[in-house]
């Protein structure tokens, strides 16, 4: 069986005193799209930049497309795309002759360009440009055609919505899913909760240089507390619900908890014996999941 | 394949200011042979000269005897500071923009990323240096052979400043490939400029100072620059210390830098 494309063990780097990634442990397989979600100064970058070899680990092992990590051998890079986390170009050249001398480096035909091109809106008179009269969205733009234009086998995309419109968003998910039924597999780094919700399979959140959490999306949510509100006809003493749950709000005729999923039942009959006039359980989004984790 | 695509991308980066550089070098040394050629102008410099302090006369980096030889005059433009300017500017340029230029600027994550390896790097910032100064050395003796050609002058042969433009070139290709070790290690272009150009600024006023003050002259062989003796190249041809002496610090530089790139976190 092949090796997935990114399998790491125990992968740490310091900087210093900084730690800026401890004990990474991740496998993520073969046309998969792999959401990596932390705040600022989480980690994220770093771990794009070790799996690349930009950067040594300090610790651990791993390969990528079955390479060791931090291998400086070139020709497996030959199948992946590289979107860095700040984009920037040489401002001299024009659109096409970056994404000329990239895909030169490359060694691949872009391929994929002409399509790239289409879907994210960039025309050949912007093409023609020098870089340093883009904007920043065109610059993500372009940023995003020269990672995928040789058409990867492994997409390693650091913020890719980072500045891109709404519809040039919707054209970008659109761009993953059709590498994911192409069988190719896209790491992507975001704080963007609802983009990852939509496009990832899987997900991982990164803490101060440590996962915390990695599964599904549907298994996070799930593992994550419900949110029950509750209005009253007559005043109770909702602090006396505290038991069930986390109280967020306790009035006497409204009550907000947050309630780990197995003790919802217990909760709605408990409800019920209050002069209850409406209650509403609701599933955490992947941002309350997420801000779960970071409180 | 990779120091090709890259090469390229340092000619076009670059290309815009070595236009004006070899003109500049070639129009100075053409016009060394028309002061060369004014018997006015000879008599000028003999007076002035003769009444120059010895510490003026090392500066222009030669003997009064044969400053005042036309073939002097004309060996004089090579070791003059706008000569070694003009070769300077290549010389950090490229090796300081090449290599902690992109990581400043942030576009080396982009051509790390891909399959390229590091000493692929570093041998493509060398060759767009190396070619460079082949270009503005070249420049420079195309000035004097044309100047002569135009203006011949008796005893003054084109080809005797042939030699003298390898030695220019050696010398620059040396503080160039100590230019790639400095950008190797450095993390912004602004950075590397800085410690090269005090390099260059340090060896010369070095070589300066040990031919004016004696209690120093035996640092002189510390200075690069004391490699460098147009004057004497004119007269005897390269000598072997000028040739040896750069090669090999340009060389240790060069092993430095490609060991340290392949190393180091970008």
């Amino acid at each position: 069986m092949d090796a997935p494309p990114i399998h790491v063990r125990g992968l740490g780097k310091r900087y210093g005193s900084v730690i800026a990634l401890k004990d990474l442990s991740l496998d993520v397989s073969a046309g998969e799209v792999f959401g990596f979600l932390g705040p600022n100064g989480a980690g994220k970058t770093t771990t794009i930049r070790l799996l690349l070899g930009l950067i040594s680990p300090d610790s651990g092992e791993g390969t990528v497309l079955g390479h060791p990590v931090g291998a400086r051998g070139v020709a497996w890079r030959r199948e992946i795309g590289f979107l860095p986390g700040d984009m920037a170009f040489w401002p001299r050249l024009s659109g096409a002759e970056t994404l000329d001398f990239l895909a030169g480096l490359s060694g691949r035909l872009p391929v994929a360009r002409p399509r790239l091109l289409e879907r994210l809106g960039l025309t050949a008179s912007e093409l023609s440009r020098h870089v340093h009269t883009y904007s920043d969205g065109m610059k993500q733009k372009l940023g995003l055609v020269q990672a995928l234009q040789c058409a990867p086998r492994l997409a390693l995309l650091d913020e890719p919505t980072k500045g891109l419109d709404p519809l040039v968003q919707q054209a970008f998910y659109e761009i993953v899913t059709d590498l994911r039924s192409a069988g190719a597999t896209v790491f992507l780094s975001s704080h963007v909760l609802p983009e990852v919700e939509r496009v990832c399979d899987r997900v991982a959140m990164l803490r101060a240089g440590a996962v915390v959490s990695v599964g599904d999306v549907e298994t996070l949510r799930r593992a994550e507390r419900r949110r029950v509100v509750a209005d009253f006809s007559a005043d109770v003493d909702t602090a006396s619900l505290a038991h069930f749950g986390a109280l967020i709000v306790a009035l006497p005729r409204h009550v907000e908890l947050l309630v780990a999923q197995a003790a919802v039942p217990a909760l709605i009959v408990r409800l019920g014996m209050l002069p209850l006039s409406d209650v509403v359980v609701e599933r955490p989004t992947l941002e309350e999941a997420f801000l779960e984790h970071y409180r | 394949m990779s120091v090709g695509v890259l090469l390229r991308h340092h000619v076009r980066l670059h290309r815009v200011p070595l236009l004006p550089l070899a003109l500049g070098l070639a129009l100075f040394e053409w016009m060394m042979t028309f002061v060369a050629g004014e018997p006015s102008v000879s008599r000028f410099l003999t007076e002035a000269l003769q009444a120059a302090p010895p510490e003026f006369l090392a500066l222009l980096n030669q003997d009064l005897l044969l400053g005042v030889s036309a073939r002097g005059i004309v060996g004089v433009g090579y070791a003059h500071p706008f000569a070694l300017l003009m070769m300077a500017v290549w010389a950090v340029r490229v090796p300081c923009a090449a290599l902690a230029g992109e990581i400043g600027r942030g576009t080396m994550d982009l051509v790390a990323a891909r399959p390229v390896t590091r000493g692929s790097q570093v041998a493509a910032a060398l060759l767009a240096l190396l070619g460079g100064l082949v270009i503005l050395a070249g420049a420079a003796w195309v000035g004097t052979l044309i100047g002569l050609a135009m203006r011949p002058l008796e005893g003054v042969s084109a080809t005797r400043y042939l030699p003298v433009a390898v030695a220019l070139w050696l010398i620059f290709a040396c503080f160039g490939a100590a230019g790639i070790l400095v950008s190797a290690l450095a993390r912004e272009a602004g950075a590397a400029i800085a410690w090269l150009s005090g390099l260059l600024a340090g060896s010369y006023v070095l070589d300066y100072a040990a031919r004016v003050w004696p209690r120093i002259a035996s640092l002189r062989p510390l200075s690069l620059f004391s490699y460098y003796e147009p004057q004497q190249v004119v007269n005897a041809g390269l000598g072997p210390y000028d040739v040896v002496v750069p090669v090999a610090v340009g060389a240790a530089a060069l092993l430095l830098a490609f060991v340290v790139f392949a190393r180091r976190d970008l």
